[in-house]
């Protein structure tokens, strides 16, 4: 994301690195060829032409200079001495150049326009997140407002009204800032996951705890034993991925419907996952591609809410190492699976 | 105790808002309870007259708040219950290791901090006996012996061990490094796959129902807490 948005004409070392490179090895590679040294001058205009389209223009002239020194001391004869060179190997010359300016302009008109696309895109993000999280704010921040206004003179049976109110739009504030953190976290580059050795049901256990009530009335099935081994990841980053994971299964599917856990070492042996199934209305297939981007939010999806959940555990995921992949259910419903790299547990010499 | 036979709570914390819903709240289920909105201010009230309990924020603004610990273990053991912010594992492990018995999360439920203090206040008074009961698990701490509904369950020394210092500090969270330090020594600290796999093992053998039951608590990245009252469902 950096390294693209910067122009390719400011260049930089690598890019020079690149040229001196390129030219070292068509260098190298002519000297074994037995090739004449004019179709050799059209080895080095191909590598000219390969290079500045992705180096800057300082580099991409610099990579005809080069060639062009190259090319007339070690292959125009005499070998091995500079010598002045005739009409038509001056005109090859002339096109290296004219050809390195083309190449690195044209490159670089092509960065300046993803590099646009960049742009706006980060923009409209911008404007989404603001949009979005304003109105998520004055939301919770309205409802809280007109309650406590009312509260005074409400009678008993709306006061209690009131207090469900209140009690919704503080879960929905608090859920709010929490992912807002966690997205301000990822995006700082200041999270640094502790990897540890983790037993699946205490993670799930610790996740079903955060969320309290909020599971309350659902039928949530563990699928997995003591048995299981340990695996190396980060705990809290894999609570709160569980969380949310259970969160949208509690959000998105009927009461009626049961949410399973399962958690299980691969066939190979390399990876260890949990999985989140529910028996709910599953994924449209046209949400599946855009499903773990940031403030991707499902069409049919209840309001309230930025669509950051599922951003989120994939970000703490790829943190880990780990990833999060998405399947639908066998009879509809979808399952949810965090994956970690597995090695076994150092065999425990007693202390 | 204070005057009125009540519990004494002292609350730390320098936002007026919340030691006063906090305040209420104690009130209201039967505890007598004191302010203070600085760590210096707490430490000379707390130095005259010891409360029963403290309930400390840990981001004061004047000293930190595992410096307001440090400095309130050298005259009093009284049972402390910090108050942390999300995602601050470093200051919450901080914290612990200079005395405090347990953490509870901003924002919290009213009903959590009350179940927190009683059983901090349950393990505080001395129970007298050596025999400790949960569930179908009997654990006499004198003779060293596990019964499950009346059958001995066979446990190595270090298991025993580990569950008889979950036990006596039950209801109190144990970082990684106080368990390692005291049942393996000093040099243990960092050997935390040794806890892992005895606390495995000790779950293993005591069973599947006191595990689904949840008395053993994972503390993520912190430690392990007993629990002797598990809320259902929980």
């Amino acid at each position: 994301m950096v390294r693209s948005l910067l122009t390719p004409s400011q260049g930089n070392y690598l890019d020079y690195a690149k040229v001196i490179l390129v030219t070292a090895c068509v260098t190298a590679a002519g000297w074994f060829l037995p090739l004449s040294y004019l179709a050799l001058g059209y080895v080095y205009l191909l590598a000219i032409i390969v290079t500045s389209t992705q180096v800057g223009r300082m580099p991409a002239l610099v990579s005809a200079v080069l060639s062009s020194l190259a090319w007339n001391f070690f292959f125009v004869p005499p070998r091995l001495t500079f010598s002045v060179p005739r009409l038509d190997e001056s005109f090859l010359l002339i096109i290296y150049f004219v050809v390195a300016l083309i190449c690195s302009q044209l490159a670089s008109l092509r960065f300046a326009a993803n590099r646009a696309t960049l742009l706006a895109e980060s923009e409209k993000m911008h404007q989404a997140l603001f949009g979005n999280v304003g109105h998520e704010l004055k939301t919770p921040l309205s409802v809280f407002r007109m309650a406590v206004e009312q509260l005074d003179t409400a009678d008993t049976e709306r006061r209690a009204q009131l207090v469900l109110d209140l009690r919704i739009a503080v879960r929905r504030l608090e859920s709010l800032v929490s992912n807002l953190l966690s997205l301000t976290r990822l995006e700082s580059g200041v999270l640094r996951p502790r990897l540890d050795w983790c037993h699946a049901r205490d993670l799930v256990a610790a996740a079903r705890r955060s969320l309290g009530n909020r599971l309350e009335r659902r039928t949530l099935l563990e699928d997995f034993s003591l048995e299981l081994p340990m695996f190396r990841a980060d705990a809290s980053l894999m609570e709160e991925a569980i969380g949310h994971l259970l969160f949208n299964a509690a959000v998105h599917t009927p009461l009626s419907s049961e949410i399973r856990v399962g958690a299980a070492l691969s066939a190979d042996h390399h990876f260890f996952t949990i999985t989140v199934a529910d028996d709910g209305p599953g994924v449209p297939p046209e949400m599946v591609d855009r499903l773990f981007a940031k403030f991707s939010r499902g069409d049919t999806a209840r309001p309230g809410g930025l669509g950051l959940g599922l951003s989120i555990v994939r970000g703490f995921m790829a943190a880990q190492r780990g990833d999060v992949n998405y399947f639908p259910g066998r009879k509809g419903g979808s399952i949810f699976m965090l994956r970690m790299p597995y090695s076994p547990f150092p065999d425990p010499t007693s202390p | 105790m204070n005057s009125e036979g009540k519990f004494d709570i002292m609350v730390v914390d320098d936002e007026e808002q919340i030691r006063r819903l906090v305040r209420l709240t104690l009130e209201e289920s039967g505890f007598g309870v004191r302010e203070a909105y600085s760590g210096t201010i707490f430490l000379g009230e707390a130095a005259v007259h010891t409360p029963d309990l403290v309930i400390l924020d840990l981001g004061l603004p004047d000293v930190p708040g595992s410096e307001v610990l440090r400095a309130l273990r050298m005259f009093s053991s009284v049972p402390v219950l910090v108050l942390t912010v999300l995602s601050d594992e470093a200051n919450r492990i901080q914290a612990l290791e200079a005395g405090a018995d347990d953490y509870i999360t901003k924002p919290f439920s009213t009903g959590e901090l009350i179940a927190r203090i009683r059983a901090i206040l349950r393990r505080a008074r001395p129970s007298g006996t050596s025999v400790f009961n949960f569930g179908p698990i009997e654990v006499d701490l004198e003779k060293g012996r596990v019964l499950k509904a009346g059958r001995q369950v066979k446990l190595t020394a270090m298991e025993f061990k580990l569950l008889r210092m979950l036990v006596i500090n039950r209801d109190k969270v144990l970082t990684h490094q106080n368990i390692l330090s005291s049942i393996w020594g000093p040099k243990a600290i960092d050997h935390t796959n040794y806890l892992r796999i005895y606390m495995m093992h000790l779950r293993r053998k005591l069973g599947e129902d006191v595990e689904s039951a949840g008395h053993f608590q994972t503390e993520s990245g912190v430690g392990y807490r007993f629990v002797s009252e598990p809320l259902k469902g929980a």
